[in-house]
């Protein structure tokens, strides 16, 4: 296998956009085209989960190729839920390493916010198994609030901590121009005033409004090139060093223990041993906090934390930018915002953004190595990557 | 002719009690003062409003034109029993909510429009107004209509509104849903929040002037984009782009 | 009307929901499973209350649970209970949980044991 590298990088603002959802694809490879100053590629990938649903919208593949100036490149649409940005980057890892191609474009793009929230909430549960949960009216808030209650039970975490991680990410995502929520919010304001509880309404007991992630519209693209490409780029050398992917039953009643996020480990693991980094080693990580709980969670499974003890580093600040481990300083999927399709890649941008040392106000000092993980359905497919800056 | 065409045009206004000032604290922690105001304020909220008509997203260009008339007709005397409350956070509008009286009975709703989003200002600008009708002007009922899905969402699903097919609300003619007595105890101290009296310094600051909204809904800001026809059904954004060229905006 | 499991004919590995392929001995065959009636008595594994519903609902919120049924399977149902806690026993009954645009859709509904 060959190594590969991230070359370039590009992002749209998360947030309600006006444009075709072909435009929002489009954007972020304009601009890592410019970053990395190439004009012609090999391939590109486009992940998407909504687009025949809400946009009526199919093939982006082809409509960004063209509209990009790509042409005659191969190009595809990945969908794999809200897992498809990592899926498109492993595709394109695989690509360039099996030497069948060179440069590899991947963009991930969604525009959620043309239907109403709770189509949106709909379309989101559409992943679900169809006759095990989707009839019962079940949605994604719903099974990260089952999945809550018993992590509550099992190892005391409290509403307090879920607000906590909702304080930080939406608090980082300030220093984030490109985060969708750039309101500032304290906890006195979503758990400890007399209003709080208005403020923060349940969406699915015990889960409140600050603990689920918005609903975005957005893309992000990173170009992946071989070695000698990259060099030529005469940026920074960040090499895509690990690559993992596991799954887990569809229905979420199906698993041995449901508080067990079996996948997230495994891929966690595969990622790191291919990459020959210990989660200890790892400098800055983006999580996918759908919802609080699940960074928590996911901090664990990875491997920064003891089962059972996320939130007690969390208590003890070492996931904030400047601790020990800082999870989310994009502002994570709670505070930049979660367009499904893009999200992956985007978190992938971060990092590349991180290693390059190039992260202004929210960079983490001598960032080596960096760690993402892509949570598609509700833990039923995972997909985590490990970024190496090589000097 | 010296018949005062005036005096027959001008409403005859029934005594109203006033709406007493209240606050609470937000998500991000400030604190917020919904608190009525008169006549003489109109003119400084109109300005902060008017942007708004040309933004289409989540229908604020409806609910800003028809709020602004309104607030229009407030001032020159030409609705009944109108009152009008606003929501600040240090002086600066982020919300304003009207309505009307009927009959002693019954309440309209006007409308309710947020000029700062994710903090649930609106939510707490509307729940105040019915605190209004309610607990201060003691009616039995207020007739409601939501103009975008956002307004549905929040007062007649969260709420749970009663249908009344029968009567059409003074927005648009169409059928009301009502908010009851009943359903209004039920919300309270989920839905109605707030804690009286306001803190001196707090509501002094919120009286002293009505600062403009910081971050108010804005036009796409892409304006090819907005010139096409699919995100321009009513052609504002295309006539704001031929603005923006002739340097009026 | 039942909510049915799938039980293999070779193995007698029960599947809920269903699968193609036996999980427990692989049986690769159109014809492996049996449908066997889902218990409908158990214990209430977790829950929650739900209070953005898709929009075809017409209720403001719907309690949701996963319930671990007395054979030690595990299915999802509407909870009409009124205050459901961990572990409390219930017992389950098939009715309609969804209104589809032209069909009605079944489903386990628990109520209080």
């Amino acid at each position: 296998m060959r190594n590969v590298y991230a070359i370039g990088i590009g992002i749209t603002s998360f947030t309600r956009l006006e444009f075709q959802l072909v435009e929002i694809a489009s954007y972020p490879v304009m601009f890592a085209l410019r970053d990395c100053g190439l004009k012609q590629v090999d391939q590109l990938y486009v992940a998407n989960m909504g687009g025949a649903r809400l946009n009526h919208q199919t093939a982006l593949g082809s409509a960004v190729v063209d509209s990009c100036n790509l042409l005659p490149a191969g190009a595809a649409t990945i969908e794999n839920g809200p897992a498809s940005g990592a899926a498109a980057i492993k595709e394109g890892f695989m690509a360039v390493a099996s030497g069948m191609h060179d440069v590899v474009v991947v963009t991930g793009a969604e525009r959620m916010r043309e239907v109403n929230g709770l189509e949106a909430t709909d379309f989101v549960a559409s992943l679900t198994h169809p006759l095990a949960e989707y009839i019962y009216g079940v949605t994604l808030p719903s099974l990260a609030a089952m999945f809550t209650r018993l992590y509550m039970e099992k190892y005391g975490v409290t509403e307090r901590h879920l607000a906590m991680v909702g304080v930080k990410n939406q608090n980082n995502a300030l220093k984030n121009e490109f985060a969708h929520l750039q309101q500032a919010i304290t906890l006195e304001g979503i758990l400890d005033s007399e209003e709080a509880f208005t403020n923060n309404p349940y969406v699915a007991e015990p889960l409140r409004f600050f603990d689920c992630c918005p609903v975005s519209d957005g893309g992000a693209c990173v170009i992946l090139a071989s070695e000698e490409v990259a060099k030529k780029t005469g940026r920074p050398m960040i090499r895509l060093a690990g690559v993992g992917q596991s799954t887990d039953t569809h229905a979420v009643l199906a698993r041995k223990d449901p508080t067990d996020l079996l996948a997230v480990r495994r891929a966690a693991a595969q990622s790191m041993e291919m990459a020959g980094v210990k989660p200890k080693d790892v400098d800055v990580a983006e999580l996918h906090d759908a919802f609080t709980i699940l960074e928590i969670a996911e901090s664990e499974e990875v491997g920064f934390f003891k089962k059972g003890e996320g939130h007690l580093a969390l208590e003890r600040g070492e996931t904030e930018l400047g601790g020990k481990i800082p999870i989310n300083v994009s502002g994570g999927l709670k505070g930049r915002g979660h367009p499904v399709g893009a999200t992956g890649v985007a978190q992938a941008y971060e990092m590349v953004y991180q290693l390059r040392g190039e992260a202004g106000e929210r960079q983490v000092k001598d960032a080596k190595v960096g760690f993402t993980c892509n949570f598609g359905g509700f833990g039923n497919n995972v997909i985590c990557l490990t970024f190496i800056r090589e000097d | 002719m010296s018949v005062d065409l005036e005096k027959l045009l001008r409403p005859v206004e029934r005594p109203m009690a006033p709406f007493p000032p209240k606050y609470m604290v937000l998500a991000s922690g400030e604190n917020m003062v919904v608190r009525q105001v008169g006549r003489k304020d109109i003119p400084s909220i109109l300005p902060y409003i008017r942007p708004l008509i040309h933004v289409e997203r989540d229908y604020y260009d409806l609910v800003a034109a028809r709020i602004y008339a309104e607030l229009l007709a407030y001032y020159r005397y030409r609705v009944q029993d109108e009152y009008v409350l606003v929501v600040q956070v240090e002086g600066e509008l982020v919300a304003v909510v009207n309505g009307r009286m009927v009959n002693a009975d019954v309440g309209m709703s006007y409308h309710t429009i947020a000029l700062r989003r994710g903090l649930r200002v609106g939510a707490h600008a509307f729940a105040a107004k019915m605190e209004y009708h309610f607990d201060i002007l003691n009616q039995k009922e207020v007739l409601i209509v939501a103009e975008s899905p956002i307004g549905f969402r929040r007062w007649m699903i969260e709420y749970e509104l009663e249908k009344r097919p029968g009567i059409q609300h003074e927005l648009g003619g169409v059928p009301s849903y009502a908010l009851t007595k009943e359903l209004f105890d039920r919300a309270r101290g989920t839905l109605i929040v707030g804690r009286r009296p306001v803190p001196e310094d707090v509501l002094a600051k919120a009286e002293e002037a009505i600062l403009p909204p910081s971050d108010p809904p804005r036009p796409p800001a892409y304006l090819m984009a907005a010139a096409r026809s699919e995100y321009d059904p009513t052609g504002t954004a295309l006539m704001l782009q031929q603005w923006k060229q002739e340097g009026k905006v | 009307m039942e909510v049915y499991a799938y039980k293999c004919r070779k193995c007698c590995h029960v599947h809920y929901p269903y699968k193609m392929i036996c999980h427990g001995c692989g049986e690769n065959k159109h014809d492996a499973f049996d449908l066997v009636p889902m218990t409908k008595d158990g214990k209430l594994l977790t829950f929650t209350i739900v209070h953005n519903l898709p929009p075809d609902f017409e209720v403001p919120t719907l309690a949701i649970g996963i319930v671990e049924l007395d054979d030690g399977m595990r299915i999802m149902g509407q909870l009409k209970v009124q205050e459901p806690e961990l572990g409390m026993k219930l017992k389950g009954k098939v009715e309609v949980v969804r209104h589809g645009d032209y069909t009605d859709y079944h489903g386990m509904v628990f109520y209080a044991a």
